[in-house]
């Protein structure tokens, strides 16, 4: 069985297009950041408190919202109706994310879930600790730290690469690579904004993991175009890389589609956990595909022609 | 061929009889009853097998994860020998400027103190003279502090009872606590938080109280603004606001949650009790006691923080300190108080003079009875204290304060010679029992905070658990499928290879005993996707060959050849991803970056070795004039 038969595709002549598209993309999901005042972060990086819990049946989120107008915590009064609440994977749990606060009460996350309970109490699991399905509880100055190592951590990550591909290959490559990934990561970024999803700490693990298959992807086809560079000589770098892309088709496909599966299979049943997380993996394989062909590639035949 | 394959046999021999051995354990452990389990660790042999396992994530087994952070700023201030508004003054502004920026405490600090020009030595003169002695010393005492913080957090949890709790250092000031399985986290949480500092302060009488309260009423006379506030912190909450955005009361506390209705008719007319008796207004009569109703707290407590009644109070030498928690005092009455006490200034005893600390039922006949109690035995030192505070003071109260909050103010009867006392004043058993624990496992030199928290109830970590698992096997099926149908008899052989590469992760993770979380299952379930791809990338060059024209058996060689170099090309910058999310990832994403790690690394000797060995062994031995690919 064979997918693709032997292709001749002029992929180079698109990049223009696919420059535009690019382009779009990064520009709509800039604009979104800009509206937005940046990407919406959780309180991994902003700080602050998330309760989850769990009723039997499903619950109406406008009722929840309504009775946590008023809160009074030993005579301090709250109002959480305008903080974000939400169901969380299924209509029988409910997720409210606070916050940080300047004087926050002691046991203030238990507190809130009591409160919750008060709402629908003939709705509580027969097991009080089953109520409680997870806290988060973020101290601003931890989430100011978590987010500089995240973006150490991408920096870093970028930069190893960087020297790794110039070894192996030539520095041009690196550029190409870099560019390509750096394209996929802020397409991804701006999905998240326009679609409102936050970034935590496991969509940056997500970013990451990005990064390294979008790099597999675009190496596979740079070992090629290195091989036929020798094989081909005095052709233009824009017909080996065609040739290459071409060449390497049916395995940019296939390789594509089964990691494209695993994630969308994470995606449907591995929970809302992790939700987030396999909504960007599945983003970054769709876009770290496109962009070894689109992105990567014509970067080095740019290169190419001014070095 | 077949002379160079039997090393290879035996090399892929021992690397799968090692996965064997390394997952047994597991396997065993997973299908185990749990009446086995219960008869096991009573015979101490479950430790060794679980010692050998795939450890489960807080996430997928529930369970408490909470960073705690020693409060320096406190300790230095702590230590100073004499402390006055000038010192306090640089320790909080280095304390907020150093969290703000993210940088030392000491070096703020010493920073502020050399731009103030303050002779640190008229604080610290038992640490030595000049500013660099100082600090040096400072800051062992703060290294020496997160020490014996760790210390005492571990012998408390040691007697908690939880299964394999971690306590680790993380950086200088910091110390992570992960307990699994715990049930009631906020028990746990008070359990760490707690200082433990146990004092003993005697209760001001009756006379003096009623003149500080009258000398506070009159400072605080007359303030408008203070009324009109005290009147929004204490009315009832079912007066609802009405969220115009207007917000008055902020200006005078700095409290951004209160809005203020200015339009609401109610608002017009001052209670006249907070314009003419702000403090006494706040105050009800309970029996015994004077007492704060539950709702009043908030208020009552920013009244507290202001500063006419901080010099007030600091003038009068004394303190006001709140019982532990509120009581009804009409049975079944929805009004719950706190009691509060008018104390000295400065406790009679104080600190580590514990010797022995139990809880218990009170005994019969006693005041007690039935009651959950602790009983305390002092050290000699503490007893003469007691005895002579005790003997001096009889008809007086005195109360037992711990952590700032006080347990019980009983009038002393008589001279208590042996440094025996009681504390009453539990909700139930387990309070005591936890306050015995603290009390025995001695004070925090340094107050800590929670600085992060995070709980799975188990009901979610069940939840994940099931559908990360699920999640897996969906979608290893159906890559298994998938490269069956499009590579025949060459997709068999890449389907065995990537069963092992699981099953060789997982033997690593057991051995490694690294921790299994949910974005771990998620670095398994890439795993599979990528790691297939070493394969597609063979197979490809192999049909490529093929077409060439090349024989069956060349084609294979030449397929292999050529794909190595991309192969490991590709996955080393996965690799380099994986390593730096490792290095600087928390817990779960940890896990994910070890599986994605040795998932990669694991599948470039699967998908290469196994396979390349497989398809030598078939070719080999027959001459093949078309490859099933």
């Amino acid at each position: 069985m064979r997918i693709v038969r032997d292709t001749h595709i002029d992929f180079m002549s698109k990049t223009f297009i696919a420059g535009c598209l690019s382009a779009l993309l990064i520009i709509i999901g800039a604009a979104s950041l800009i509206i937005n005042g940046g990407p919406k972060l959780s309180i991994d990086f902003k700080g602050g408190t998330m309760v989850a819990v769990n009723f039997t049946e499903p619950v109406d989120i406008n009722k929840i919202r309504s009775a946590l107008a008023e809160v009074s915590i030993d005579g301090q009064n709250f109002d959480f109706s305008t903080e974000e609440i939400k169901h969380f994977g299924d209509e029988t749990n409910v997720a409210i994310r606070i916050a940080s606060l300047d004087n926050e009460p002691p046991r203030f996350a238990n507190r809130v879930a009591e409160k919750l309970a008060t709402v629908y109490p003939e709705l509580l699991p027969e097991e009080r600790t089953d109520f409680i399905l997870s806290i988060d509880k973020v101290g601003p100055k931890v989430g100011a730290e978590l987010s500089g190592d995240a973006i150490l951590a991408m920096l870093y990550a970028l930069g190893f690469i960087l020297v790794y591909i110039s070894i192996r290959f030539e520095f041009k490559y690196a550029v190409g690579a870099i560019a390509a990934l750096t394209h996929d990561v802020l397409i991804t970024l701006g999905v998240f904004s326009v679609l409102g999803y936050e970034i935590s700490l496991a969509v940056i693990a997500a970013f990451l993991t990005i990064v390294g298959y979008s790099l597999n992807d675009t190496i596979v086809i740079f070992d090629r175009v290195r091989e036929n560079v020798k094989a081909l000589k005095g052709a233009s770098m824009e017909s080996v890389i065609n040739q290459s892309i071409n060449e390497s088709l049916s395995r940019t496909i296939i390789t594509s589609l089964t990691t494209f599966l695993v994630v969308l299979i994470l995606f449907l049943v591995g929970g809302e956990v992790i939700h987030t997380f396999s909504f960007a993996m599945i983003v970054g394989v769709i876009i770290g595909t496109y962009s070894s062909i689109f992105v990567a590639s014509p970067v080095v035949i740019k290169m190419d022609k001014t070095s | 061929m077949q002379k160079s394959l039997t090393p290879r046999y035996l090399i892929i021999g021992i690397i799968l009889a090692w996965a064997i051995y390394a997952l047994q354990p597991t396997w065993e452990y997973e299908n185990m009853s749990e009446e086995k389990k219960e008869e096991l660790r009573t015979s101490g042999e479950l430790e060794k097998t679980e010692s050998r396992i795939i450890r489960q994530g807080l996430d997928l087994k529930g369970g408490m994860y909470i960073v705690l952070e020693a409060d320096i700023p406190m300790l230095v201030s702590n230590l100073a020998s004499i402390k006055d508004d000038r010192l306090e003054n640089l320790i909080n502004d280095a304390k907020d400027r150093s969290s703000g920026q993210n940088q030392d405490f000491f070096s703020v600090f010493e920073e502020n103190v050399k731009t103030d020009g303050i002779k640190l030595s008229r604080y610290y003169h038992e640490y030595g003279a000049s500013l660099e002695q100082i600090m040096t010393a400072l800051n062992d005492e703060a290294d020496d502090a997160i020490n014996r913080v760790l210390e005492i957090l571990q012998n408390r949890v040691d007697q908690f009872g939880v299964s394999e709790p971690t306590i680790q250092k993380q950086g200088n000031h910091r110390i992570v606590v992960e307990l699994a399985g715990i049930q009631d986290s906020e028990r746990a949480r008070a359990l760490l938080q707690s200082t433990a500092l146990l004092e003993f302060y005697l209760v001001k009488n009756i006379a003096v109280t009623n003149e500080v309260i009258t000398q506070l009423d009159n400072a605080l006379k007359g303030d408008e603004t203070l009324a009109s506030t005290l009147k929004q912190d204490t009315k009832k909450t079912d007066e609802s606001n009405k969220d115009d955005g207007s917000t008055t009361v902020s200006e005078l506390f700095g409290d951004t949650e209160t809005i203020v209705d200015e339009s609401t008719e109610k608002e017009n007319t001052v209670d006249d009790i907070f314009l003419e008796a702000p403090f006494s207004g706040l105050l009800s009569a309970i029996p015994g006691d004077m007492g704060i109703e539950e709702k009043n707290l908030y208020a009552f407590k920013k009244l507290l923080d202001r500063e006419e009644v901080r010099s007030t109070l600091e003038n009068a030498n004394g303190q006001f300190l709140l019982s532990q928690q509120s009581e009804a005092v009409v049975t079944n009455a929805p009004e719950k108080y706190y009691r509060l006490y008018y104390l000295e200034k400065r406790p009679e005893l104080t600190g580590g003079i514990v010797d022995e600390a139990r809880a218990d039922l009170g005994s019969l006949g006693g005041g007690s009875a039935g009651q959950p109690v602790v009983s305390l035995a002092m050290n000699s030192e503490g007893s003469r204290t007691w005895s002579r505070v005790t003997g001096a003071n009889v008809g007086e109260r005195i109360a037992i304060v711990l952590d700032q909050k006080v347990h019980m103010a009983p009038s002393i009867r008589e001279k208590i010679p042996g440094g025996r006392t009681q504390i009453e004043g539990f909700a139930d058993l387990n309070e005591a029992k936890d306050l015995a624990i603290i009390l025995r496992a001695g004070a925090l030199p340094a107050p800590v905070n929670i600085i992060e928290e995070r709980i799975v109830g188990p009901s979610l970590g069940a939840d994940s658990i099931s559908q990360g698992t699920q999640a897996v096997l969906i979608g290893l099926a159906s890559v298994l499928l998938f490269m069956l149908v499009y590579y025949k008899l060459a997709g068999t052989v890449a389907d065995f290879a990537l069963i092992w590469n699981i099953l060789l992760v997982l033997a690593v993770l057991a051995s490694l005993q690294a921790t299994l979380t949910l974005p771990g299952i998620a670095g398994l379930i890439l795993t599979v996707g990528m790691s297939i791809d070493a394969n597609v990338i063979i197979f490809e060059r192999i049909r490529e060959e093929l077409r060439k024209g090349k024989t069956p058996k060349a084609a294979i060689d030449s397929g292999y050849d050529r794909a190595l170099t991309t192969i490991i090309d590709a996955n080393v910058t996965t690799l380099i991803a994986s390593l730096v999310l490792y290095q600087f990832g928390t817990g779960p994403i940890k896990g994910f970056a070890t599986v994605l790690f040795w998932g990669i690394l694991i599948s470039m000797f699967t998908a290469v070795f196994i396979t390349r060995t497989i398809f030598n062994a078939y070719v080999s031995n027959r001459t093949l004039t078309k490859l099933s690919i």
